[in-house]
Order: structure tokens, then C-alpha cells, then sequence
């Protein structure tokens, strides 16, 4: 399930199989040069993996909108992420997992009120080419396998 | 008489010019009109059929074939990936079904639950399906999955629309 008009209307009378929430933490700083492309990049990539997964397990997995913070902000960022989950858990979903391919997360893993995936992702590359391809399609596999752990 | 039989130099020239005049109307105004009745020219969006794989690569286990189509709504044209699970039944038909969970529409998977290895499975909640693509009693799903309208030319396998079926 998406957060689309069409997907909310199936969501509400179906709430009690929908338990699962994926919120793709995404960080960006739009004042570093350095960092825009590789930033931009695995944004795209962090949607390519959630849509995978979103489509594959949609009558179970609800896909938040993107949780967008600025880079390095992580510590600060804490509050406000369990804020979300929070809210999420009101539903109620039972289970909130956070995709991102962001390393500092690992750090505050434990301060996290839901279960972290942290994949370490390409920094560059081409989304389009075949080994991409077959790097997600691989790695998504293996994230399904992982949530389904917690069913 | 011989004299009125004969073309002048003007009515030549006139001839020729009208001749060629004409021809060049005719080359301007055909892709115009072409474009113009263009839509009704095209296939109907949907009414597509896309070839899958070759005949030769089905067997009597249900395999995972995917394939692309544009899809074009009113604010997007996207690709989007879609997924058939073909084999051949027991007469030698081919049956496509998609792999769409009629519950909520989680993906099915062939054979992935030990207990029930010949059965389509949803690792969503648990619905089944036997192997002619039916719900089993008992599971979420209440409606058997549906149908590929499929064709086989040339030795490929075409697969268009879906067809769902009632659920009992």
C-alpha cells in the first residue's frame, strides 16, 4: 500500500492485515556539491528498493512517505523519527521497519523505536543498467526475507 | 482541325504546372492527414497482446515470466513491470495466471511452502491456490487469480489483459 488515494481507501477497511509500515529515511544537503549527485542517486535507489518491496508484499507492507532530513543531522533527526513511528503505531501497524542506505543511523539503532535496515549502497553507478538491476532484485529478496522473519 | 488538336505553349506549361503543383499538394497534405486521423489508426492501449517467452521454454511447472508495457494514465506515462506464472496443463494447453493475490494483492510464489508444494502461495497472509489457479477454502483469498488472455503465434507466447474469475 502507497500513500495514494487509491491505496488509503483499501487500507482502512483492511486495516488488520496491513501490520507492517516501511519508512525510507532519506538525507540530503542541498548546500554540499560534493555530496548532491551521490545523495540524489541513492534517493532514487532508496525508491527502487521500496517500491520492490511495496509491490511485492502490497496487502501487507505500507509504504510512508519519504522522511527527508538534512545530512548529518541524524542525532537531532531521533525525536522526530520516533514521532513518526509513534504516530504510525496508532493505526495500529505493528511492525514500522526504516530503509536507508545512511551509515549514521547504525549509531542511534538503539535509540530507534522501529527496526532499522541499513544497506550499504552504491554511491554511483547506473540505475537503468543490468547489474543494478540484479543488485536490487537480489538485495530486496533478501529485505523481504528479513521482514517476513518478523511476521 | 489539326490546329486545334495541337497543345499550345501556354496550355503545356499550364498542364505541367497544375501536374506538378498538384504533386506537391498531394506530398504535403499526406502526412498532415495522417497525423490528423492518427488515433483512430492506433491499437487500443490495453488491448495489446506482448510476447512472453518462446512456446518451447513452458513446461508442466509453473514458471515466472516478466515482461514490460507502457502504461499511460492521465498525468503519466510509465513502464511497468508485469508477471505471469505459464505452464502447460495436462491436454498440453497453456494456462497463464497472474500472480496477483486476489486478497490485497501481495505477489504469489510456486511451491515455497513445504507443506504445500504444489499450490501457489501468498506470503502475505497465507492465502493458497491449487495449480489450476483456484482458492483454496479456509485462506483470505476469496477469488480464484485471475487469467491471462493469452495467443500463440509463431511459436511465442502472447499474453495480453487479464480475465478475473468469480469467486464461489
Amino acid at each position: 500500500m502507497r500513500w495514494t488515494k487509491t491505496d488509503t481507501t483499501q487500507y482502512l477497511p483492511e486495516k488488520e492485515y496491513v501490520d507492517t509500515v516501511l519508512i525510507p529515511l532519506i538525507p540530503f544537503d542541498p548546500a554540499s556539491d560534493g555530496h548532491m549527485v551521490k545523495q540524489a542517486y541513492q534517493k532514487e535507489l532508496n525508491h527502487v528498493f521500496t517500491n520492490l518491496i511495496e509491490k511485492e508484499y502490497k496487502g501487507r507492507i505500507f509504504l510512508a512517505p519519504d522522511y527527508h532530513y538534512l545530512n548529518g543531522q541524524n542525532e537531532r533527526e531521533l525525536d522526530r523519527v520516533n514521532q513518526w513511528i509513534a504516530t504510525f503505531e496508532k493505526q495500529p501497524f505493528k511492525h514500522i521497519f526504516l530503509f536507508t542506505f545512511d551509515p549514521k543511523w547504525k549509531k542511534h539503532e538503539f535509540d530507534l523505536e522501529g527496526e532499522l535496515i541499513w544497506v550499504p549502497g552504491p554511491s554511483s553507478g547506473n540505475i537503468q543498467s543490468t547489474e543494478t538491476q540484479s543488485f536490487v532484485k537480489e538485495q530486496a529478496h533478501q529485505i523481504s526475507e528479513l521482514i517476513q522473519a518478523y511476521w | 482541325m489539326s490546329d486545334k488538336k495541337r497543345v499550345s505553349r501556354r496550355q503545356f506549361l499550364n498542364y505541367t504546372l497544375t501536374g506538378v503543383g498538384g504533386f506537391m499538394a498531394a506530398g504535403m497534405m499526406a502526412p498532415m492527414v495522417r497525423f490528423a486521423i492518427d488515433p483512430v489508426l492506433k491499437s487500443q492501449e490495453g488491448g495489446d497482446m506482448h510476447s512472453v517467452a518462446s512456446i518451447d521454454e513452458i513446461t508442466n511447472e509453473p514458471q515466472r515470466f516478466e515482461w514490460t508495457i507502457e502504461q499511460v494514465d492521465a498525468w503519466y506515462e510509465s513502464e511497468v513491470q508485469k508477471t505471469a506464472w505459464v505452464y502447460k496443463d495436462e491436454n498440453g494447453e497453456v494456462v497463464a495466471l497472474s500472480p496477483i493475490c486476489t486478497h490485497l494483492g501481495c505477489t504469489v510464489d510456486w511451491g515455497s511452502q513445504e507443506e504445500h508444494p504444489n499450490e501457489f502461495f501468498c506470503p502475505c497472509h497465507g492465502g493458497r491456490y491449487t495449480k489450476d489457479g483456484v482458492n483454496v477454502k479456509g485462506t483470505p483469498p476469496t477469488a480464484p487469480l485471475p487469467y491471462y488472455d493469452h495467443k500463440v503465434k509463431d511459436g511465442m507466447l502472447y499474453l495480453g489483459d487479464t480475465i478475473s474469475r468469480k469467486g464461489e
